[in-house]
């Protein structure tokens, strides 16, 4: 038991009651939906990530509690069975409705994880540069230097060792991806790049203007609910940078919008991904 | 491969949504409350009739110890309405019929008032307003919509209607009728969101979009693969066309002229 432990068990204080955890099951299945609906990864929500988990462990404890205490409690007779049974009728019901909700919670919660990694290893690299630019500076200098000396696949993947902040990833995701990335680069390099001349070894190349790296696609369309009571579509420009705006939702209407001009909406939580 | 599953959940998982819709049961036999992981459950104490979630509902069923009470709208008279709305009224020619209103929103009879959007807040602080499938909109009795609210469709009404056609049609009032209405405006339905088509250029620019207001989750999923790859073609098309308005706009800027973008903007704006 560490100061996480205890820190966690103080968090679920407010967890426990019962408004939050259907709560928290609504805000989880709205992150699934939406983390399936678009190309890049979503801030990954680490207190209700944690809370959820909790709860899952909890009930897998609760659900072989009883299993557990319904097995024990008839003696071997099939008479005596039958006595058990006839007192609580409704034990197995409970556990499948029990083992039922834990397995579609476990459902939506798998298959966010593995949209994820789908995409992290998809668009690794840009990841890596994302957490490593928005993190240190210091960390990337290092890794340039090293590289004029001996360039090979390797030394152009971003290190995150020294990093605070993992967003938008969580911290086993973060260390994934690096590890994924690793692989691939001295795979790359024992497999042919080893053969190519030192300037054209690099895996973040952007000579002539275009960065090799590929990033999610932030402009494809998606089908959102507005749910706020007016949100304005943002006409998004290079760099992020918000330029103008566009059409104006209103509460209730389902549209078809870019998603890089609905996602500040949707960090605010004023429309929902369908 | 971590993850076959192209982007966008699929109408399978649709279905799963639409499971986690409320319904009324009237229970056959005792259960205590529990404690599940999207809630608690009341405890069901028959002849009172209680509120759950749809797979629970079914999973009762099937195994005969409750009976599931239609949705409010699932009758063959409101889907009549719906159908005569969707397919006549002058209004709805080219859109779907509106959608039961969010909490806070006005009607559709209260026309003109603001809407307050009602947010509840989630630990972490967050904002959360409730949308389906966690609204209480295929319950019996429509509790938190008056009563004078003209009927509407559920944004999961195909999968909602399917499920009770298909394992409860003995407690649905006339199931022949209502899987002939569903059918109907299943069929009208798609016909709008094919004729749709035309407006998708829309959805296409920066900042512009296409209404699709009342439209349901099956219908988004059905369109989902189409509608998006059209749009992402269009965008491909049209990116140098964007870039140029892009450069332009900013010349504007920089001369401090504002007035030549805003006339665009009003033809980005299209009704389905």
């Amino acid at each position: 038991m560490d100061i996480d432990d205890i820190l966690a068990s103080v968090d679920h204080g407010p967890g426990a009651s019962p408004e939050s955890t259907s709560l928290d099951h609504q805000s989880l299945t709205r992150f699934w939906v939406s983390e399936r609906a678009v190309s890049e990864v979503l801030p990954w929500p680490t207190a209700l990530m944690d809370r959820m988990m909790d709860r899952v462990r909890m009930q897998i404890e609760s659900i072989e509690d009883i299993a557990a205490s319904s097995a024990d409690a008839p003696p071997p007779t099939t008479h005596n069975q039958n006595a058990n049974a006839n007192h609580n009728p409704n034990l197995n019901l409970r556990l499948s409705i029990l083992q039922t909700d834990l397995a579609r919670t476990q459902y939506i919660i798998r298959s966010l994880l593995r949209t994820r990694l789908a995409k992290l290893t998809k668009y690794s690299m840009h990841y890596l540069v994302k957490l490593s630019s928005t993190n240190q500076i210091l960390s990337q200098s290092q890794s340039q230097s090293q590289s004029q000396s001996q360039p090979t696949p390797e030394d152009s993947v971003p290190d995150i060792s020294a990093i605070a902040s993992f967003d938008p990833l969580s911290e086993s995701e973060a260390s994934f991806v690096h590890a994924h990335q690793k692989l691939l680069a001295s795979h790359y390099s024992g497999s042919f790049m080893g053969a190519f001349p030192r300037q054209l070894r690099r895996l973040d190349d952007n000579a002539g203007g275009t960065s090799m790296i590929q990033g999610p696609e932030t402009r494809e369309v998606v089908f959102v609910r507005c749910l706020g009571a007016a949100v304005p579509v943002l006409v998004v420009g290079e760099g992020d940078q918000e330029e103008d705006i566009g059409v104006t939702m209103r509460m209730g209407d389902v549209w078809v919008v870019r998603w890089e001009g609905v996602k500040a909406a949707w960090l605010k939580g004023e429309v929902e991904l369908l | 491969m971590a993850f076959p599953l192209p982007r966008g959940i699929t109408p399978s998982e649709i279905g799963f949504l639409a499971e986690m819709e409320m319904v009324t049961v009237v229970p056959r036999q005792r259960l205590e409350g529990l404690e599940l992981l999207g809630g608690p459950i009341e405890p069901l104490v028959p002849p009172r009739r209680a509120s759950l979630p749809l797979w629970l509902a079914l999973l009762l069923k099937r195994q005969r110890r409750a009976n599931i009470m239609p949705p409010s709208w699932l009758h063959p008279e409101p889907l009549n309405l719906i159908l005569e709305v969707e397919s006549q009224h002058p209004d709805y020619r080219d859109a779907f019929s509106p959608p039961p209103p969010l909490p806070g929103q006005p009607s559709i009879r209260d026309d003109g008032l603001a809407p307050t959007a009602r947010p509840q807040y989630t630990p972490d602080g967050n904002r959360y307003y409730a949308s389906p499938p966690f609204l209480p909109q295929n319950t019996a009795q429509t509790e938190g919509f008056s009563s004078r609210d003209p009927p509407a469709l559920p944004f999961h009404w195909v999968e909602m209607g399917n499920m009770l056609l298909e394992s409860a049609s003995d407690d649905l009032v006339e199931p022949d009728q209502i899987r002939r209405l569903l059918k109907d405006l299943r069929e009208v339905r798609l016909a709008k969101m094919r004729a749709g088509t035309d407006v998708l250029d829309a959805a296409a620019t920066g900042g512009g979009g296409v209404a699709l207001t009342g439209v349901g989750a099956m219908e988004v999923g059905e369109e989902r693969g189409f509608l998006t790859g059209v749009v992402d073609n269009l965008r491909k098309i049209g990116a140098s066309k964007e870039q140029a308005r892009r450069e332009q706009m900013a010349e504007q800027r920089a001369n401090g002229g504002y007035d030549g973008a805003q006339d665009e903007e009003e033809e980005d704006y299209m009704e389905f």
